[in-house]
């Protein structure tokens, strides 16, 4: 009887343990199988989509072709603008005294805001002086050589401690840009490696217009305009225009308004809107990563206009007076779909020759052995994501849709697509060119680009933790390849 | 194994109720620092950096629930395969598919707030299914051990 006990005792003991080891087992591979090598090339990442366009050379995954090292700006032409910028790891003070532990470009956060024309080449040579973990300058917006676009791992290496790099580009968009370091962004650029960058008309400033860059960006909490905390003052005179450029560089989006005169929102990303209306009493919701341009014509009674950013706060227009009582944020948001009048875009969207899906999901998993709950695109959780292959010339259409439960902020680096519809409503208003596409949950938007700038393109979300919970993919064009690594020996961590 | 049952099935519970405390802690930071002239937006609601103290509690809910709490009920499953308290895989199971859906109605909820007040009220089932698999512990414990013994005196 005892014998029985006993071998019942191990008939159980067996079952238990067949029992753990069938509920582990899968999960102990799907950790294993998710951890990722100390090195990879993103190029190897993933699978490769060619949008239903046969593949030309078998681009994905094969060496040989040319290097994205090579796209470059004319390296003989001498700069028209060159800027320093040396980058430190320290604790600095916000104007109002806040006391911030971060990273700065030459002395400050902000860095300084770049000024270009139209046509003029750009050099920027940054210079890292003790940020740790390697720094690298992207230029969001500028769709700039693809040498030039500042991801580390993808384009470059990250420049370590004492170590500098020449960024060169021809500033060939007007509007209003921003960079950033893309190295260990989602830390860095909230920490405050970033500045504005504005790009001037060739013809020079509209006469009787007052230019003014409001930067959001959010310090230990603290909301600041231009580093500043409370409102921002700038001298306009009555009946003069102001152009106010509202760069979001947070990871959310914000809402946008006017008290005290109507607007007109008169460009989107360093892209103008054709024949924008003004309009009152309607707030602008602002993509996280984008830019939005606002125009108001100053009263002729000399009051004060207020330009909220996301609250109370924001920028006040004024002469004789500064007092701009604060309104509430308007219940009506400004659709872009249908703001504005039509205008030829410089292509036809329908003689596309690749058609690609970005499909943004959720569910859990693990991400290099981290267990969560990660997103997906189409269905696959990173690093097994799609690498969006073109050629140059092609006409690409790209329907991002988003079930994931939360909104995301859309960013393709080195292109502007136009927004062609959304939910399956057609874009009737001026063509809305955007780099950063905030994309709502349960939202379907169709848009379209021309692969007209060859290289290897991070198409991410600009949310940046969300990106390095793996909701990153590339657009790589046939033929080019890149030799810089993500991790490898400068540590390269571009989300 | 009984002991380890017993405490993971314990530790969940305290868990749930560690859940719904820095849930609410949060909560009334937020109103409070609003209260005061804080403003929130998805910018700010996005920004690592706390704009109010309290925004822990959303932090230690967040890590708690998704990682935490399922990696304390996969234990107490694993732990009820070795245990010989009758019921105890049915009550760790039970236990397990709670969780689930308690994460998934969480999540879920960002998009349908009503399916967020179905989180608040699962979380009481999750609670009571927690504190009835650990009272098996307690309660079967002296049966598992009287019960070889009388086998013991008839053969």
């Amino acid at each position: 009887m005892n014998g029985a006990h006993r071998r019942g005792a191990r008939i159980r003991l067996a079952i238990a343990g067949a029992a753990t080891i069938a509920l582990l087992g899968p999960l102990t591979w799907f950790w294993y199988d998710s951890l990722m090598p100390e090195s990879y090339s993103v190029m190897d990442m993933g699978y490769a989509d060619y949008g239903g366009a046969a593949p030309h050379h078998g681009a994905h995954h094969m060496p040989g072709g040319r290097s994205v090292t090579a796209l470059t700006a004319d390296p003989d032409r001498t700069a028209d603008v060159a800027v320093n910028l040396i980058a430190r790891k320290q604790r600095f003070r916000l104007p109002t005294g806040r006391s911030v532990d971060g990273y700065t470009l030459n002395g400050t956060s902000p860095g300084p805001v770049i000024h270009a024309t139209a046509g003029q080449l750009v050099q920027v040579t940054l210079v890292n002086e003790s940020v740790p973990d390697g720094i690298t300058l992207h230029w969001h917006g500028l769709d700039v050589p693809n040498a030039m676009d500042g991801v580390a791992g993808v384009t470059q290496d990250a420049v370590g401690v004492g170590k500098s790099f020449t960024y060169r580009f021809v500033a060939d968009q007007v509007g209003t840009f921003w960079y950033h370091s893309h190295q260990v962004s989602h830390e860095q650029v909230r920490r405050g490696l970033l500045g504005a960058l504005v790009v001037a008309p060739a013809s020079g400033p509209r006469p009787g217009t007052v230019d003014v860059v409001a930067l959001l960006h959010l310090y230990g909490g603290a909301r600041t305009v231009n580093g500043r905390e409370g409102d921002v003052r700038v001298q306009a005179r009555p009946g003069e225009r102001v152009r106010v450029r509202v760069v979001n560089t947070e990871n959310g989006q914000t809402p946008v308004w006017v008290g005290g005169s109507p607007f007109r929102l008169v460009a989107v990303d360093g892209t103008d809107l054709h024949e924008p209306a003004p309009v009152r009493d309607t707030a602008v919701l602002l993509t996280a990563g984008g830019r939005a341009d606002l125009e108001v014509t100053m009263p002729a009674d000399g009051s004060a206009v207020r330009v909220h950013i996301g609250g109370p706060g924001g920028v006040v227009l004024g002469s004789r007076t500064y007092d701009a009582p604060a309104v509430r944020r308007p219940t009506k948001t400004l659709d872009l779909l249908a703001y504005g009048r039509p205008a030829p875009l410089g292509f036809d969207p329908e003689a596309a020759s690749r058609r690609f899906d970005y499909d943004i999901g959720r569910r859990p998993g693990f991400l290099d052995g981290r267990p969560g709950i990660w997103w997906t695109v189409n269905g696959h959780m990173f690093p097994d994501v799609p690498m969006f292959v073109v050629a140059e010339g092609d006409v690409v259409r790209m329907r991002v849709s988003n079930n994931s439960g939360e909104t995301h902020p859309m960013h393709l680096h080195g292109h502007h697509a136009v927004v062609l519809s959304r939910d399956g409503v057609r874009a009737t208003g001026s063509p809305w060119w955007v780099d950063s596409l905030e994309v709502g949950n349960g939202e379907t938007y169709e848009i379209a680009f021309v692969a007209d700038n060859p290289g290897v393109w991070m198409d991410h979300c600009h949310n940046l933790p969300h990106a390095a919970e793996g909701l990153v993919a590339h657009l790589m064009y046939e033929g080019v390849t890149t030799p810089f690594t993500v991790g490898g020996t400068a540590d390269n961590e571009p989300e | 194994m009984r002991t380890v049952y017993k405490v993971l099935a314990y530790l969940v519970a305290i868990e749930v109720a560690v859940q719904a405390m820095a849930v609410v802690f949060a909560d009334a930071g937020m109103g409070k620092w609003v209260e005061q002239g804080g403003v929130l937006d998805k910018a700010v609601m996005e920004s690592d950096e706390s704009p109010f103290p309290e925004v822990i509690g959303f932090m230690i809910h967040g890590i708690n629930g998704m990682m935490v709490i399922p990696l304390i009920a996969l234990l107490l499953l694993i732990s009820s395969f070795f245990t010989k308290i009758p019921g105890a895989v049915k009550a760790a199971a039970l236990v397990v598919v709670l969780v689930a859906i308690q994460v998934s109605l969480g999540l879920a909820g960002h998009e349908i707030p009503a399916v967020g007040a179905l989180h608040g009220l699962n979380a009481l089932l999750l609670f009571s299914a927690a504190v009835y698999a650990a009272f098996r512990g307690r309660g079967a414990g002296a049966d598992a051990v009287s019960q070889p013994q009388s086998i013991r005196t008839v053969g």
